[in-house]
C-alpha cells in the first residue's frame, strides 16, 4: 500500500514538473540574419 | 460635395474606426468628397458616435431591422460581426449597391463568394473579406507575387484580434476545422494542429502558429492560378491550446493590442527557388478599418469589375497599399537569408532590430488619436 502511495506521489510530481516545463518553455531560436524593411514609394506605385 | 454616399453598417470597434477613416480629407491623391452614413442596431452606440463625429456623419438607427438607406448610397461597407454579414450584403446587392464585407468567418466568406454570379448579373461589385486577415493578407500576397515568376505556395499567419467580436471569432477559428489548399484540392485539418514558429516584426517576434478555420485560402486560391499550397494559421499560446476544450469565462478586451499579419510566398524566379515574406504590424482594428475604408472609397470612386472577389483579385493592389501607407498602415518585406554565421550576422541582426523598433514605433505613433 505504501509503495503504491509513493508511486502515485512520484507520478503526480512528475506530471506537475512536466506541465511547468511545458508552459514556461524558453525563448525560441532567433533568425540567423535579415530584418524587416518598409515598402517605400516606388514599390507602391 | 459629391453626390455619392457610403454607408457603414455596424458601429462596433471596427465600424466606428471605418467611419473615422472615411472622414479623412483626401483619398488616392484627391479630396475626399463622399458623404457617410453609419447604421447601427444600438441607439446608445449611435449617440456616442454622434458626440464624436457631430454632423459630419448621418446616423441611422436599425433597431427594428428595417432601416432604409438613402437613394444616394452607392456603396455599403458591412462591419457587423462575422456571421451576420451575408444577409446585409445580399440585401444591398439586390438594392443595386456595391458592397464591401469584412467577415473572416470561412463559412460566411464561402457564402459571400457564391453571390458572385448574382453580383455579376446585377453589374455590382462585392468585395469579400476586406479587413486585416483576410484583407491585408490578400493585398500583401498580391504585391509579393509581383516579385516571383511563379507562385507555388502562400502561407498566411496572423497574430492578434480587433474587438470582442473578432476575439470570439479567433477562438472559434482555433477550435474549428482548417481548410488548406494542397495540390489542387481542399484538405480539412483540425484546428490547433500543424504548429509552426512564425517570425513577425518586433515587438511581436516569434510566435507559435496553428491551423485554424480561416478564410484566407478561399480568397487567395481563385486569385492565384496554379498555386499548389495555401495555408492560414493563427498565433496562439500553449495555454490557449490547453484551455481550448473549456468555456471562456473572461470577456475579451474592448480592443486587442498590437497585432500582425505575415504572408510568405514560395515559388520561382529566374529558374531559381525563391521565397518572399511580407508583413504588416499594427493594431488589427486600425489596420482592418483602414483597409475596409480605403477599399470602400476605391469601389465608390472607380469602376471595379462586377462579381465577388477578395482584395487580391480586385486589381487595385498598388493603389490600396499606397493609400494605406499614407494612412499609417505600412507593409514591410523581410530581407535576409538563413544559415549565415559570424559577425556580419550579428551586425545585420542589430540593424534589423533597430529597423523593427522604428517600424513598431511608427505603427504606434501613426494612429495616435
Amino acid at each position: 500500500m505504501r509503495g503504491l502511495q509513493r508511486a502515485v506521489l512520484a507520478l503526480g510530481l512528475g506530471l506537475l514538473v512536466s506541465l511547468v516545463v511545458r508552459f514556461l518553455g524558453g525563448d525560441a531560436t532567433p533568425p540567423s540574419t535579415g530584418g524587416w524593411r518598409e515598402l517605400e514609394g516606388p514599390e507602391l506605385r | 460635395m459629391s453626390n455619392q454616399r457610403i454607408a457603414v453598417v455596424g458601429a462596433g470597434i471596427l465600424g466606428a474606426r471605418i467611419t473615422r477613416e472615411l472622414l479623412g480629407p483626401r483619398a488616392f491623391g484627391r479630396p475626399q468628397e463622399v458623404a457617410i452614413t453609419t447604421v447601427s442596431r444600438r441607439p446608445e452606440r449611435l449617440s456616442v458616435l454622434r458626440n464624436s463625429f457631430g454632423t459630419e456623419v448621418k446616423m441611422l438607427s436599425d433597431q427594428n431591422g428595417q432601416a432604409q438607406l438613402d437613394a444616394d448610397v452607392t456603396t455599403v461597407i458591412v462591419a457587423r460581426a462575422a456571421g451576420e454579414q451575408f444577409v446585409v450584403a445580399h440585401e444591398q446587392l439586390l438594392a443595386g449597391r456595391d458592397v464591401v464585407t469584412t467577415s473572416d468567418d470561412p463559412v460566411e466568406v464561402r457564402e459571400l463568394l457564391e453571390l458572385g454570379p448574382l453580383a455579376e448579373s446585377l453589374g455590382r461589385t462585392l468585395v469579400v473579406g476586406a479587413a486585416f486577415a483576410p484583407g491585408l493578407s490578400c493585398l500583401l500576397a498580391s504585391h509579393a507575387s509581383g516579385l516571383l515568376d511563379r507562385v507555388d505556395e502562400i502561407h498566411v499567419a496572423r497574430h492578434g484580434a480587433a474587438g470582442p467580436a473578432c476575439a470570439a471569432q479567433r477562438l472559434r477559428a482555433l477550435r474549428g476545422t482548417a481548410t488548406d489548399w494542397r495540390d489542387g484540392a481542399w484538405v480539412k485539418r483540425p484546428g490547433f494542429s500543424g504548429r509552426e514558429l512564425c517570425w513577425f516584426p518586433d515587438p511581436i517576434g516569434a510566435r507559435d502558429c496553428y491551423r485554424a478555420a480561416l478564410a484566407d485560402p478561399m480568397l487567395l486560391v481563385p486569385a492565384f492560378a496554379g498555386v499548389q499550397r495555401v495555408t492560414a494559421r493563427l498565433a496562439a499560446t500553449r495555454r490557449d491550446r490547453a484551455l481550448a476544450p473549456f468555456p471562456v469565462w473572461l470577456p475579451a478586451p474592448a480592443e486587442g493590442g498590437i497585432g500582425a499579419v505575415r504572408v510568405e510566398l514560395r515559388g520561382e524566379r529566374g529558374g531559381q527557388r525563391e521565397w518572399v515574406v511580407y508583413a504588416v504590424l499594427d493594431r488589427p482594428a486600425v489596420a482592418a478599418a483602414a483597409t475596409a475604408a480605403v477599399t470602400g472609397l476605391w469601389v465608390a470612386t472607380r469602376t471595379a469589375a462586377p462579381g465577388a472577389t477578395g482584395l487580391a483579385g480586385l486589381g487595385a493592389t498598388q493603389e490600396l497599399l499606397g493609400e494605406l501607407a499614407l494612412r499609417g498602415v505600412r507593409a514591410a518585406v523581410f530581407e535576409g537569408a538563413e544559415g549565415s554565421e559570424g559577425s556580419a550576422q550579428q551586425e545585420n541582426q542589430q540593424e534589423s532590430d533597430a529597423e523593427a523598433q522604428v517600424l513598431a514605433k511608427k505603427a504606434d505613433t501613426s494612429h495616435q488619436e
